[in-house]
């Protein structure tokens, strides 16, 4: 089995610096992610064959580049392509010293390439999964067209590709500026961009920001997109949530509604606009599966994403030999992520014991600086742009499709609610209603069905408790599986 | 203090269908469930209703094999049972009896299923050696590797997702009372009736009190001095994602760990007992929390699968889940009310999902009438007396 | 009326001719086949179980709406997916795999 003593898993922010900083120090480090090159979703790079497309130029990305180049020329091992589906603790037999001085592994990394299966043995494992946005279901929401913004940013930026022709952007995250800007910048038809926030509170949102943190990548750069909009002619309206989207084969218009500060309608008419891409940009979650499955523990905090998970002071989480860091801890952004993974690289070269803990203080001292501010200002954002889920989660008329994968509607989630008022937590509504059964395994259904779980039984998020995650994180065809066994199985003894 | 006719400790298959009989017939029942229903190995197992003897009952020599086949009665009744349950309590548990396959595929393998089928004859359940061509006739989807099969029409599955909640709803609709998250802290005989402490919460009074708490029988017996032996198994089990129906029966092997079958929605559910590690805490085992997967049993569990049915390659595995049962150590069922232990019932045992249903039902004329319409004796707890002290 | 390449700023390769459903479409080595799908004009990747017409969602590989056949294999997803000269594509997958 192939050994490491760190495996970092995700390619982001959080995972290259980490990585880089282990790999500084002589650890051997393996840095695992499923796409073809490093970067995660925010530094995602157009492919190697087309020239002249890095990332997108200025501040924002600069140390994203830098980062990248850092990496590629580090000794950081690199298993590219490559999903990690699961963490399994070591076997007795796997732990077996090797001539008394090579310490056991923690955890195995469970890898699925293009090769087939793979296994991984790591001492440490540090999780740096990042996240994805945040899924609203509302009339229409599954139609072609419809997108995350994530997603949209994510064709423009690195696929160079316009994905539709008239768009709408509607969410509640200032990052949808960004979105709508690039798509204006790369020459796209902007219809209309919809933020479910009042505009005062937007505008004095954006300005703390700006005052906390003037520097930073992305956030206190929404001024500018706010401006070439408006010159643009492009249509920005506030207090407004997506209401549904139309069409048949595809989308074909979107419907926005007036919303008060509540984000509740209230007698108002919807605007419907002509569209055939919409964007949405509500939020993010963080992808804990892999450290929820691991049986770390996780902290409800709405604001941050979600489920995030708990860590110490070093970004320890609470199942020894795995740390985490970036959009896992709380949805923050890239500057904060980098610093997370120093800081998690100084815990994790403590425990390895390649440096002493005044030594890992000293290490760990600039980054710790940096934090604090960055910490101040993803506050403050999560704050003021928190998703106001019981109001996104109204969105799904009864007739909705709450779980993509298998179709099951919000009326069918709620009429299984009211005849089993015993349903006390995520995992027994997903049990009765098979929501969460799909590939997706979740990530897409999941939040709404606690909110309409939450609203039926009375009982918080927090005492609902995610979908309990399991192997594989991702799918894996049963072949594969079955090829990775011994050539006919064996009987294994109880 | 709140009196009950009956309180029934577990909430899962055999707990909600003790629960549901017992109010069928007029009795005032409350249901006490620790967690949540049908959280346990009645949520987590395969949903296979498998009659047939499993291949380690018959490898053993026919003297064991016919100890095996004693609860053959129970299992001819449970086949009637799951065949009307849907009717009976106007809910959808997905119950499809579309008949069973156990495969073999070398020449000792198929001697197992002769000896195997000559005895469940003789116990009055209806199965018959087919050869591999037949086999696939019937089944296509099944290997040239197979070589010959035991075929069994009574048998099937259903959801068990779907059965322990079914019951448990009908079973308020009759009347009875459930709760959940509270947990049965101690059992105390007083002035002829039973009460009932429980973990944060008021004591409750009953004249009857069941116990089918699966892997915690020995744990809530033993809280009226008696010690019943329940040994876990750690399982593992496979989920794909949905897939075109091709696979109508619930298929096993005669030499292997396997079974197989395809839900109504078109998910393939791969089991077969293979094994998942036990947590242990302090060197005991530890059943509150879920047993570690072990990555030989998901590959070992999935080579053997797609060895029997090789369309099954592509499809996606996306859940991988492990399970604790709890079983007696000769896998027959404990039925019955607990000697030396007036009032005090207990229902567990081997097969408990297929047998969920009906012993949940004989329970409760036991309870009712003072009789059961089948023999109990070979599942008296008697026969652990020496583990209850009088 | 589609989707359309950025050409600003953008120098590709040659395009390779990939199969879509049995009709020959240009497409760029190393963009995703997601990119090449909706810049070709197709918006319903694949049908689900009740026949409703999806498309990418997140475009990042976590919800599968985007899962085509390629070269025989299902449930591949466009957007994880990368061109390959002479890559069959399937679209329109009905949701039983």
């Amino acid at each position: 089995m192939e050994q490491a003593e760190v495996a970092v898993v995700g390619a982001g922010p959080a995972g290259l610096a980490a990585a880089l900083l282990l790999a500084r120090h002589g650890v051997d480090v393996v840095l695992v992610d499923e796409q073809a090159r490093p970067g995660g979703q925010i530094y995602r790079q157009p492919p190697r064959t087309f020239a002249g497309a890095g990332l997108p130029p200025g501040r924002a990305y600069a140390s994203g580049h830098a980062l990248l180049e850092a990496v590629e020329g580090s000794a950081v091992r690199r298993r590219l392509r490559t999903l990690v589906w699961g963490l399994f603790e070591p076997e007795e037999s796997e732990t077996a010293q090797v001539n008394g001085s090579t310490p056991r592994p923690a955890w195995v990394l469970a890898l699925a390439d293009g090769e087939g299966l793979h296994r991984l043995a790591a001492r440490h494992v540090l999780l740096a999964a990042g996240a994805y946005d945040l899924p609203v279901a509302f009339p229409g929401w599954t139609l072609p067209g419809v997108m995350a913004a994530g997603g949209v940013q994510a064709f423009v930026k690195s696929q160079k590709l316009l994905p539709g022709r008239r768009f709408v952007l509607a969410g509640a995250h200032p990052l949808l500026l960004l979105v709508a800007d690039q798509l204006l910048a790369a020459g796209a038809d902007v219809a209309a961009v919809a933020l479910a926030q009042q505009r005062p509170a937007v505008v004095e949102a954006l300005a703390a920001a700006a005052r906390l943190r003037g520097r930073v990548a992305g956030l206190a750069g929404a001024a500018g997109p706010m401006l070439r909009l408006r010159r643009a002619g492009v249509p920005l309206l506030f207090s407004h949530l997506v209401a549904a989207a139309e069409g048949v084969e595809g989308l074909e218009a979107v419907r926005l509604r007036p919303v008060d500060a509540a984000w509740s309608p209230y007698a108002g008419t919807d605007v419907r606009i002509e569209c055939d891409t919409l964007a949405l940009g509500y939020g993010f979650v963080p992808s804990t599966e892999l450290a929820r499955q691991a049986g770390c523990a996780h902290a409800w905090r709405s604001a941050a994403g979600g489920w995030v998970t708990a860590h110490d002071a070093w970004l320890r989480a609470s199942r020894a030999g795995i740390s985490v860091a970036g959009e896992l801890t709380g949805v923050a952004g890239a500057e904060q992520a980098v610093e997370e993974g120093r800081l998690a690289a100084c815990g994790i070269l403590g425990d390895l014991g390649r440096v002493d803990a005044a030594g890992a203080e000293r290490l760990a001292a600039e980054s710790r600086r940096r934090l604090r501010p960055l910490r101040r200002f993803s506050t403050l954002v999560q704050e003021r742009f928190e998703p106001r889920r019981e109001a996104l989660a109204a969105l799904a008329r009864d007739d909705t499709i709450v779980c993509r994968c298998e179709e099951v509607t919000a009326g069918e989630l709620r009429a299984s609610l009211a005849g089993h008022p015993h349903l006390g937590d995520a995992d027994a509504v997903k049990q009765l209603t098979r929501v969460g059964m799909g590939p997706c395994q979740g990530r897409f259904c999941q939040l709404t069905v606690i909110a309409l779980a939450a609203e039926a039984t009375g009982r918080t998020p927090a005492e609902l408790g995610p979908f309990t995650a399991r192997p594989p994180v991702k799918p894996v065809p049963l072949g594969r599986l079955a090829d990775a066994a011994h050539p006919y199985p064996e009987e294994v003894d109880a | 203090m709140e009196h009950f006719d009956a309180v029934v400790v577990g909430g899962g298959l055999l707990g909600a269908a003790s629960t549901y009989y017992l109010s069928r017939g007029g009795a005032r029942v409350l249901l006490l469930e620790k967690g949540e229903l049908n959280r346990q190995a009645s949520g987590q197992n395969a949903g296979s209703l498998h009659f047939q003897l499993e291949y380690r009952m018959v490898e053993l020599g026919d003297a064991i094999a016919e100890q095996f086949a004693v609860p053959m009665p129970l299992f001819l009744d449970a086949q009637r049972t799951w065949a009307g349950l849907e009717d009976e309590l106007g809910e959808p548990a997905e119950v499809h009896l579309g008949g069973g396959l156990m495969v073999a595929e070398t020449r000792e393998e198929v001697a197992v299923l002769e000896r195997k089928s000559a005895l469940e004859r003789r116990h009055g359940l209806d199965t018959e050696v087919i050869t591999g061509d037949e086999a696939r006739e019937r089944a296509p989807y099944l290997s040239s590797a197979v070589l010959a099969a035991c075929w069994c029409a009574a048998e099937g599955h259903a959801n068990p997702r779907l059965a322990g909640p079914a019951l448990a709803a009908a079973a308020v609709r009759h009347g009875a009372i459930v709760r959940t998250r509270s947990r049965v802290a101690g059992l105390a005989r007083v002035g002829g009736r039973w009460r009932i402490a429980v973990r944060d919460g008021e004591p409750v009074e009953a004249d009857v009190v069941v116990v089918a708490a699966g892997l915690w029988t020995g744990e809530v017996t033993a809280m009226a001095d008696a010690l019943l032996p329940i040994v876990p198994r750690a399982l593992t089990m496979m989920a794909t994602a949905r897939a075109e129906p091709e696979i109508e029966h619930l298929v096993q092997h005669a030499g292997a760990r396997l079974s197989l079958k395809q839900t109504q929605d078109g998910n393939i559910l791969v089991g077969g007992g293979w094994p998942a590690r036990l947590r242990r805490r302090g060197g005991v085992v530890d059943v509150e929390h879920r047993p570690a997967l072990r990555y030989e049993s998901i590959t070992g569990s999935a080579a053997i699968a797609a060895h029997v049915v090789p369309s099954l390659r592509r499809q996606r595995v996306v859940r991988i889940w492990t399970g604790v049962v709890g079983v007696t150590p000769d896998q027959v069922p404990l039925l019955g009310e607990l000697h030396g232990r007036p009032g005090l019932y207990v229902a567990t045992g081997g097969a408990g999902f297929t047998l969920g249903p009906t012993l949940g039902r004989l329970l409760s004329e036991l309870i009712l009438t003072g009789r059961s319409s089948l023999p109990l004796a070979d599942y008296d707890s008697v026969r652990y007396g020496h583990l209850i002290p009088v | 009326m589609s989707a359309t390449r950025i050409e600003h700023g953008v120098s590709r390769p040659a395009p390779v001719a990939i199969e879509v459903d049995g009709t020959p479409i240009d497409a760029f080595p190393g963009e995703s086949l997601a990119t090449a799908l909706l810049a070709a004009g197709v918006r319903a990747f694949r049908r689900t179980a009740s026949g409703a017409p999806r498309g990418p969602f997140c475009n990042m590989g976590v919800c599968f709406d985007c899962v085509v056949t390629v070269d025989g294999e299902r449930e591949v997803r466009a957007c994880a997916a990368t061109v390959r000269a002479g890559m069959r594509v399937e679209t329109g997958a009905d949701g039983a795999g």
